[in-house]
């Protein structure tokens, strides 16, 4: 796709620039958190909807019960290498002075968020120009950030109770409890409706797959980052931010 | 034809098998009504009063030791079966005009299930019940020292310990039961005896607190010591701790039930018995707390459980390494409130405006993306020649819908496919150290 083009113009071949968006790592890290979170809400909701019949047909033995426990403690396990990995690698990014400040959220993102409104209130005839992440991926971001710091709290609580209540108050394990099975139940049903909205029916975007993002998808979407990269005008900004 | 005369042979048999049972009475005796047809109902207790209404008279059993063979007149006439008539002979049936053939047994135990055989006859439901009960099992089992009716009920003194209209059992038995069953169990007795249900029966005749029979049932007594029972028994407390009628007289709430449930051990325990009631677990029931047959009040100055030690000893039963914070982390059969754990109702307040807030709003912006998108996709469709030159003239935000304008896509789109620019991919790429 980005080879060279013709040095006469051709109306039929068009060159189109592809932007990388997601490093491989940040892709690996993505699909590690999907497939982990996905296993963890599949063993959770049985053991949360314990008294439920489809529960019991599920963990209709007590040896069953405990492999799934076991393959949701393996699996949390995972989840928790990687937010460690993921806090840990922006740590050395930050004492590098290199960690981005793209996923950060700024007044910017509040006043997109207005402007997103009125744009779907018919109030505004465009959406507001992007930077490279807009506010409802930051929501994603942010949203998954905290819940599953949330859960991994709680869930440790749950995991070493005797241990806890050596320096924490004994009340502080039904908190875990009702936060670690409410969180889960928001934040599933949270990031299926909106990440799926979002990456699937609005648009298709693959960039979590590619790791890329194509020349009209960028000027569209993220027309602030294409301009920053670019240095080109797209249409999408100028009126923007009036 | 042949089928027609098939049913009426079958209709034939049927109703000959039905006639041919209902004529044989000997094999289905009428249940606690009338006893059956004695051939020596002419003897009248009178008779066998001429010599066991005389004290002394006595015999020898084959382990040689002597049994009496007096009968009180006074104690049998008091009796429920003697005060409806019914006669010696009805019970003792294999005895007849004087001289009876002579009794024979091995010991004074064997007299009593030798004798004690014939209350099937009139009390079959009792008797199938108790041949169900642990004492049976031990019968069985050859430990001859287990209950038979009349170890409970006396041979001579029966009493009617059933009020006959209302089924209910009667005060005075309610009061006999606990010394019934201490003629052989006295050391569970002295603690019952000391718990807040065995001194208000024994103080008041509280007729809301259990007896013996009220938990462990009466003719079919279970074995308390099976996985069944103890994971049944939250239940048998429940029968009257999650009753209000009973419970609000004493200020005792009745949540205990729900709460437990509700909580970790005892969402377990109510689906091992659900699902797997012969497995055994270690989650805790009532009983493993508050005590089997010598439970205290809650709040006992010595024993209760809201002593915090008591509850912590309570707890290193199964959690040995638990320290005094641990108690706490079981909500004591509490609704979270501010008061009680405020920490887990804030945590509870929390997500009841944080799930409709998020949920909501997050619903509420998929809707009006989608539509807008619909509206944009379909206009498009519409207008496929809009050119796109139009857009810039404007720009102010419209309250209505601007019909007229193509779409930002659509523009975007148009003129994307003009770029013929050198690829630029190393330069984005290089950005890509910035990445979090």
């Amino acid at each position: 796709m980005s080879d060279k083009p013709p040095a006469t113009p051709d109306p039929v071949i068009r060159s189109e620039r592809i932007f990388k968006r997601f490093s491989l790592g940040q892709r690996w890290e993505h699909w590690i958190l999907f497939l982990s979170s996905l296993i963890l809400l599949l063993t959770g909701l049985p053991q949360k909807y314990r008294t439920a019949g489809w529960s019991q047909q599920i963990l209709s033995t007590p040896e069953r019960l405990e492999f799934i426990q076991a393959i949701h403690h393996i699996t949390a396990i995972v989840l928790i290498v990687l937010a460690l990995y993921h806090l840990g690698w922006a740590i050395i990014l930050m004492i590098r002075r290199k960690l981005s400040d793209d996923i950060l959220v700024h007044i910017q993102d509040i006043r997109d968020f207005g402007q997103m409104l009125a744009y779907l209130l018919f109030m505004r005839k465009k959406t507001p120009a992007f930077g490279k992440y807009n506010f409802e991926q930051k929501i994603t971001y942010w949203f998954v950030f905290f819940g599953t710091g949330i859960m991994i709290l709680s869930g440790l609580i749950l995991l070493f109770p005797i241990a806890i209540t050596h320096v924490l108050p004994g009340s502080v394990v039904p908190a875990a409890k009702l936060m670690h099975s409410t969180e889960a139940v928001v934040a599933a049903i949270f990031i299926l409706i909106w990440h799926f909205f979002q990456v699937h029916i609005k648009r298709l975007n693959l960039s979590m797959f590619t790791g890329k993002l194509n020349e009209e998808d960028m000027r569209t979407y993220h027309a602030l980052e294409y301009e920053r990269l670019t240095g080109e005008e797209t249409d999408q900004t100028g009126d923007g931010n009036s | 034809m042949t089928r027609h005369l098939t049913f009426a042979y079958l209709g034939i048999i049927i109703l000959a098998g039905i006639f041919f049972f209902q004529v044989n009475p000997a094999a289905s005796a009428p249940l606690e009504q009338e006893s059956p047809p004695n051939p020596n109902l002419s003897i009248s207790d009178e008779y066998c009063l001429g010599c066991h209404g005389q004290p002394g008279q006595t015999t020898t059993l084959g382990d040689g030791s002597i049994l009496d063979l007096y009968v009180d007149p006074a104690v049998h006439a008091a009796s429920i079966h003697g005060s409806q008539g019914y006669a010696c002979v009805q019970c003792h049936t294999d005895v007849g005009e004087y001289p009876h053939p002579a009794f024979e047994a091995a010991d004074r135990r064997s007299v009593t299930l030798q004798l004690n055989a014939v209350c099937e006859r009139c009390h079959t439901t009792q008797f199938q019940l108790a041949h169900d009960s642990v004492h049976a099992q031990a019968l069985a089992e050859g430990k001859t020292a287990a209950a038979v009716c009349t170890d409970c009920h006396s041979a001579h003194a029966v009493q009617d310990w059933v009020d006959q209209e209302t089924g209910e059992t009667l005060p005075e038995a309610r009061l006999a039961i606990p010394e019934t069953c201490a003629q052989c169990h006295n050391a569970i007795y002295q603690e019952y005896q000391g718990s807040v249900h065995g001194a208000a029966l024994s103080d008041e005749n509280n007729p809301d607190v259990p007896t013996c029979i009220d938990c462990h049932g009466v003719h079919n007594i279970e074995d308390p010591t099976t996985t069944q029972f103890r994971l049944a028994s939250p239940q048998l407390c429940g029968d009257c701790h999650a009753d209000p009628q009973r419970m609000t007289q004493y200020g005792i709430s009745t949540d205990v039930m729900s709460t437990y449930v509700a909580d970790f051990h005892g969402t377990t325990v109510s689906i091992f018995e659900k699902i797997s009631p012969d497995q055994e677990t270690n989650k805790p029931v009532c009983y493993d707390c508050h005590g089997v047959h010598n439970i205290k009040r809650a709040d006992d100055p010595e024993k209760g459980l809201q002593v915090q030690e008591n509850l912590l000893a309570t707890c290193q039963k199964c959690h040995p390494d638990a320290e005094e914070n641990f108690p706490a982390a079981w909500l004591s059969h509490y609704i979270p409130s501010p008061e009680k754990y405020p920490l887990v109702y804030y945590v509870n307040l929390f997500y009841k405006f944080f799930i409709p807030t998020v949920l909501g709003g997050m619903g509420i912006l998929v809707a009006l993306d989608a539509s807008r998108n619909l509206i944009n996709w379909r206009r498009k469709n519409q207008k496929p020649q809009e050119p796109p030159a139009e857009e810039p003239a404007t720009n102010q935000p419209l309250e209505e819908p601007a019909v007229e304008n193509a779409p930002t896509e659509e523009s975007a789109e148009t003129q994307a496919i003009q770029e013929e620019l050198p690829p630029a991919a190393d330069e984005p790429s290089t950005e890509e150290t910035a990445n979090d």
